[in-house]
């Protein structure tokens, strides 16, 4: 299990405070994944194509699993999710979406568009807390991804 | 012909002759005396026609004989009594036909010898006549009917020709069907001006006289005296079966090589439908039992031919109902009226029995089958707008009202357009081609024989046919009763359709205006109600910081600052939304505004609010007009719009033109257009993917921190604003270059 410990998590998250909560959360529950954020949804997709900011290999290694909300400024978590799941090498990428936004037809159409997993942020701190460690322990301890596999 | 002879009635009811078959007394009327008679009268009757003079009628006859014609006149009758008699005369009795019938003050006794062989024969007429109507009561179609017609005739009464004349309603006559002598050329297909059979003649023929001229070339016997000494005139010869021919008539038939003819009348509802002409090349002479067969049979072939007419109508009806009731299904289930009218194509042309057909839809134009082009379809529709009545317009020879269709008579002699709509301009045209283009021949016109003896060349069929020609000349077969009935019923069911689909959407309207409304005041009330707790977060965490400061660590204060900025964020946020639902239950205040003046307060407004960096140059070009607007709402607009400009500006030197569009730069024709306005900047512009989503209500392009923030709201609340107006917004961009948003306030 340790080896995982390395793999990268990327997070695209626009709200600073959501994600200085993810951030203590994790730090609790003793994650030692590298962490990578993206503020809005272009900048998720030059992390992942190694473009513009990110050109530099180093500073965007190729995330094990993606933690995707969906209302982000400019173009939206769903848009990400759809172009995502259309690339032929990128597809493999677990995708994980983590929103506030509880309407069916989001679920609906993230499930369709190929989402590895819907969560939904809830506003009870404990709730939050069970989340996240749900999160952690299935996406970044037990399940084995290529990308995980290619890493190594 | 009228050319060259008169055909005014006297010439052919008075013509003071007879032909030599037979002989013409004419009685007056009290002692029936004979007045006048044809000076033929000593070849039949052993008498000289002067010794006949002042003699009364008894004189010839038995007593039973008078007794007979005494009933018949004493029946006070009307019409033509048909009798036998027998005369005396030298060599003894003599039996005739004779036809009896009173004119005023007048009696007249026609008299044809009844030859013995002509007798014999009698039985095998009826058989003919029980044999022709068997046969023709097998037949189905009406066309099948008239040639079984013309044959059972020719075998009866063994004419070289017999033909079956239509005649259209302008009285032009049709050959329909034929038989004849085998070496004979065909008149099928042929066509006659109306003029051919002059009116008085029309007129007996209408009275179902049957016409019998053994032989043209007779020479006529004259009545004596000219004038009858009871009414003081010449005889009224209308009625008379041996009346002499009209010259005309004679040359007529002398050019197409005929010497005898007999005419049977075809008379359906009092008016002439057609005849039975039979032709003979030679002197023929018919007995008078065949020439009744005959009448008869022309009587039966009415009462037939009505039928079987109307049955092929009523089957040609039941086609066009059963076309119009595919038409309702297609129309009540297409979504567009257009698609529903031309698919398939020639449900529309045999609707009406038209060979094109264009349905106009305002401006857009679709055609099927042979038509006019676009450009002549909209000129003529504009002509035909001005002649409608009841939303239809027919006419069946179109060049003749309208010059310009000279130009397309071959597809559009034949116009019969519909008006659906008058609001919108929307139109059903059915086109007709000129009748000469869709005659068959059975034979070419040219080849008929003219005989050219006293130079006269211009009574014979291929004279006649040119004549016709001129006739029909740019008309079309006209449209029948039934056709327009289908085409206003098409018009009926479309317009029903229409009104049922508008019915629909008025109440999806209303539906959609009430959910609307209960989305607003709900937005309302929600973003009210979610302000109390928001309040209480505020306060608390205010309360927090102040009482507990000495006690929090830097984290703590941090934390708590956090806290009171997202409570003034999401208080911003409501007040967003109350504000944007608020807009939908307020009334527009259209007032004619100074954009100029609103524009600067606006200006003023932003540079106050925003006291910082770079002060960009504002530009405006000329000097914006006054409209008719909500001054508070567009204030709004400029306010969103300016301060986007500003906010999304990333460059050392910014500005920001204020404008509007010339006529000729807004693409459109329409001089009442709206005035296009704009707002431009050279600011960081936007990517294309992203031109639509900036409208939607709190999406950002960028993260909270950048460019000042916001909520997300201002583009959807100007949309709002300007479609309320009657409006639309749009944008143009070039990223890092700089956006155009532009947007009319009336449409």
């Amino acid at each position: 299990m340790k080896t995982k410990h390395n793999n990268p998590l990327l997070v695209a998250e626009d709200s600073d405070e959501d994600f200085e909560v993810l951030q203590l959360l994790m730090q609790q529950m003793h994650v030692r994944n590298p962490i990578y954020r993206c503020t809005n949804g272009d900048k998720v997709l030059d992390f992942l194509y190694k473009k513009g900011d990110y050109e530099n290999l180093t500073t965007a290694p190729r995330p094990c699993v993606i933690l995707l909300d969906l209302n982000l400024p400019g173009t939206d978590g769903r848009d990400v999710l759809e172009q995502l799941k259309q690339d032929q090498e990128l597809k493999e990428i677990p995708i994980v979406v983590f929103t506030t936004s509880s309407d069916p037809k989001d679920v609906e159409f993230c499930y369709q568009k190929g989402a590895n997993g819907y969560l939904i942020k809830p506003v009870d701190s404990s709730e939050l807390e069970k989340t996240v460690q749900a999160f952690v322990e299935y996406w970044l301890e037990v399940n084995v991804t290529p990308s995980a596999n290619l890493a190594n | 012909m009228s050319k060259f002879y008169n055909h005014d009635r006297q010439s052919i009811y008075f013509p003071g002759s007879i032909q030599p078959h037979g002989i013409l007394l004419a009685l007056e009327e009290s002692k029936l005396a004979i007045v006048q008679a044809s000076v033929n009268t000593e070849a039949y009757l052993e008498i000289p026609y002067q010794n006949l003079l002042g003699q009364q009628i008894e004189t010839l006859l038995e007593a039973q004989q008078l007794k007979a014609i005494h009933s018949c006149l004493s029946k006070d009758f009307s019409g033509v009594n048909s009798l036998k008699l027998s005369i005396r005369t030298q060599k003894g009795d003599r039996p005739f036909n004779a036809l009896l019938y009173r004119l005023p003050g007048v009696v007249v006794l026609e008299l044809e010898p009844l030859y013995l062989q002509h007798q014999e024969s009698l039985f095998s007429v009826s058989a003919a006549v029980k044999q022709a109507i068997a046969q023709w009561q097998q037949v189905s179609t009406y066309r099948e009917f008239l040639q079984s017609v013309a044959e059972e005739i020719h075998n009866l009464t063994e004419f070289d020709r017999v033909v079956v004349y239509q005649f259209d309603a302008q009285k032009a006559g049709e050959v329909i069907a034929e038989a004849k002598r085998e070496d004979l050329p065909s008149y099928l297909g042929l066509h006659y001006p109306a003029s051919d059979i002059p009116e008085p003649v029309r007129q007996l023929h209408q009275r179902g006289i049957l016409r019998f001229i053994p032989n043209l070339k007779a020479a006529a016997v004259n009545l004596l005296p000219e004038i009858n000494p009871v009414t003081e005139q010449p005889l009224d010869l209308s009625l008379a079966m041996l009346r002499s021919v009209d010259p005309c008539c004679v040359e007529y038939h002398q050019n197409m090589g005929v010497a005898a003819i007999m005419v049977i009348s075809l008379v359906k509802d009092r008016t002439l439908w057609g005849l039975i002409a039979c032709h003979h090349q030679t002197p023929k002479f018919v007995s008078y039992e065949i020439r009744e067969a005959c009448e008869l049979l022309g009587q039966f072939v009415m009462a037939e031919l009505a039928s079987k007419v109307d049955r092929e109508e009523q089957s040609y009806i039941a086609k066009l109902q059963s076309l119009q009731s595919e038409f309702l299904q297609s129309i009540s289930q297409a979504e567009d009226l257009k698609s529903a009218l031309v698919n398939p194509a020639p449900r529309l042309l045999d609707l009406v029995s038209a060979q094109g057909a264009a349905v106009c839809l305002e401006d857009e134009i679709t055609l099927v089958g042979a038509t006019p082009t676009f450009e002549q379809l909209r000129n003529l529709i504009n002509w035909a707008d001005t002649q409608l009545s009841n939303s239809l317009f027919y006419t069946d020879s179109l060049p003749k009202l309208y010059p310009e269709a000279l130009a397309f008579k071959d597809v559009a002699s034949g116009l019969l357009l519909l008006q659906i709509s008058k609001v919108r301009r929307y139109y059903i045209l059915w086109f007709r081609p000129e009748v000469l283009q869709t005659i068959n021949w059975a034979g070419d016109p040219n080849t008929f024989v003219t005989v050219a003896d006293g130079g006269t060349l211009s009574l014979s069929p291929r004279k006649s046919f040119e004549k016709w020609q001129e006739t029909v000349r740019f008309t079309s077969l006209p449209w029948k009763g039934c056709e327009l009935d289908q085409a206003l019923n098409l018009k009926s069911a479309i317009v029903g359709i229409v009104i049922h689909k508008a019915d629909e959407l008025a109440r999806i309207n209303r539906e959609l205006e009430r959910s609307n409304q209960e989305l607003d005041s709900f937005a309302y009330a929600a973003s009210h109600d979610l302000k109390e707790p928001l309040r209480g977060i505020h306060n608390y965490s205010t309360l927090l910081l102040k009482g507990y400061e000495s006690v929090l660590d830097d984290m703590g204060k941090y934390r708590l600052h956090t806290l009171i900025r997202l409570t003034r964020r999401m208080e911003s946020l409501i007040d967003v939304l109350l504000k944007f639902s608020r807009l939908g239950q307020t009334q527009l205040h259209l007032v004619p505004t100074d954009l100029n003046q609103l524009v600067s307060r606006v200006i003023e407004d932003l540079r106050v609010s925003r006291q910082q960096q770079v002060e960009p140059i504002i530009r405006i070009p000329r000097s914006l007009p006054t409209v008719n607007c909500d001054a508070v709402l567009v204030t709004e607009v400029f306010t969103n719009l300016l301060s986007n400009a500003l906010k999304y500006n990333d460059k050392a030197e910014q500005w920001i033109e204020i404008g509007y569009l010339d006529a000729q730069e807004t693409e459109s024709y329409q001089s009442s257009a709206p005035i296009i306005f704009y707002v431009r900047d050279n600011g960081i512009g936007i990517q294309k993917r992203h031109l639509e989503i900036i409208f939607r209500l709190f999406k950002r392009l960028h993260e909270q921190h950048l460019y000042g923030g916001g909520t997300g709201a201002g583009l959807t609340i100007t949309k709002k604003i300007i479609e309320y107006h009657g409006g639309r917004i749009w944008v143009e961009s070039t990223p890092s270059v700089g956006s155009t948003f532009y947007f009319t306030l009336s449409t």
